[in-house]
């Protein structure tokens, strides 16, 4: 995955866009909270640059996993910061509005399996919603794996992913955008990465023809 | 009234050389701190001469690959350019302390992202016995992330994850 003609990097910015604002209408409707989908961008990159989008490294976030498999291949990543995970999934279990006084966090980074399972939903909505938009476009179904949530530095969990996505290659396909409510209870980043041979795949059915 | 210096007041922060996914960092500043931040299924390897104080870090990505691209992407062809590069700065590898951290199981994907891991720990220790060298002390697998400073003054190898800090 060399490049990138300018005409496609519009076409596929502009079906991961749409996409994109399905997941944050997903989002909304789950919630009850106005979203933004703020800073959508397409682009080819190194893996450095992915982890940099995901907020550095050593950012520790909650990373919410699915696998993206069938006619379109590769992974989804939805990113929370812990704090702003907490009121999220008390927005979904307790339908609470305003966040939780955030010294009622006794260890911002443990989330009981109610919450995990709330969180995990997020990111299960979110993903199919984005994946639903592109797989308008595809004769075969685009299948979202299980959703795995996991506390860690936002460069670990990216590791297994990019090690995936660059056995051949050094650049990268990534599709990223911020999702934030207007009092900020709500935001999060999330990260779409297809396979290299899906590049094909997705221009195609975006109907860019690749000489 | 007197202006405050804020800047006299500030502890003085060490320099910082990070090794990002693929790339190697390598110095013989004392007051210099080697970083690999972040690895889940990557291996760092930290190499510390204790006559001439030259340290190196390697971060790694996959057990092999082709040559090209990143300079220590894959350990087959990146382990030897790490030890060129330390013995080039004036590090020799066979009186070095070599550690090596990460190499966890962090998500399960379908292609076998959880055994990525174990075999970049594998093949780091496999790589160096084939050298003729071996890891003086290591901290691999595991499911949670890790952040490692080397300390060029001392050889201190800090492995930092989430919830705990442990020197090797």
């Amino acid at each position: 995955m060399a490049s990138l003609t300018a005409a496609e990097e519009t076409v596929l910015s502009h079906t991961f866009g749409d996409g994109l604002t399905r997941a944050a209408d997903a989002l909304a409707e789950m919630t009850g909270h106005q979203i933004i989908v703020a800073a959508p961008s397409v682009r080819l990159c190194s893996a450095s640059d992915v982890i940099a989008m995901a907020g550095g490294p050593e950012a520790i976030v909650v990373g919410i996993y699915l696998g993206i498999g069938g006619s379109l291949k590769g992974h989804a990543l939805l990113m929370l910061p812990p704090v702003g995970a907490h009121h999220l999934a008390r927005i979904l279990i307790d339908g609470v509005a305003e966040p939780a006084d955030d010294d009622d966090l006794v260890d911002p980074l443990v989330f009981d399996p109610l919450a995990t399972s709330a969180l995990q939903e997020v990111g299960n909505v979110m993903i199919s919603a984005f994946l639903n938009e592109l797989g308008m476009h595809l004769a075969e179904p685009v299948m979202p794996s299980v959703p795995q949530a996991i506390v860690e530095m936002a460069g670990a969990i990216l590791d297994a992913v990019l090690v995936d996505l660059s056995m051949e290659g050094d650049r990268l396909l990534a599709a990223r955008a911020a999702f934030i409510d207007g009092d900020r209870a709500i935001e999060g980043t999330l990260l779409v990465l297809p396979r290299p041979e899906s590049l094909g795949t997705l221009l195609e059915v975006v109907g860019v023809d690749r000489l | 009234m007197t202006p405050t210096v804020l800047a006299a007041s500030l502890p003085a922060v060490p320099p910082l050389l990070v090794a990002g996914i693929g790339e190697m960092v390598i110095s013989r500043d004392a007051k210099t701190t080697l970083v690999a931040y972040g690895l889940g299924s990557c291996v760092a390897l930290a190499a510390w001469d204790p006559h001439t104080a030259v340290g190196g870090l390697a971060h790694f990505m996959l057990p092999t690959g082709p040559s090209g691209g990143p300079p220590v992407k894959f350990i087959d062809g990146g382990l030897q350019a790490f030890l060129d590069g330390f013995a080039r700065h004036g590090g020799r590898p066979r009186h070095a302390q070599l550690k090596g951290a990460g190499g966890a199981a962090m998500l399960a994907i379908v292609s076998g992202g959880l055994e990525i891991g174990r075999r970049n720990a594998e093949a780091v220790a496999a790589g160096l016995e084939s050298l003729g060298l071996k890891l003086h002390a290591h901290d691999f697998g595991g499911t949670n992330g890790r952040t490692v400073q080397l300390e060029v003054a001392t050889g201190r190898l800090l492995v930092k994850s989430v919830s705990n800090v442990t020197t090797l």
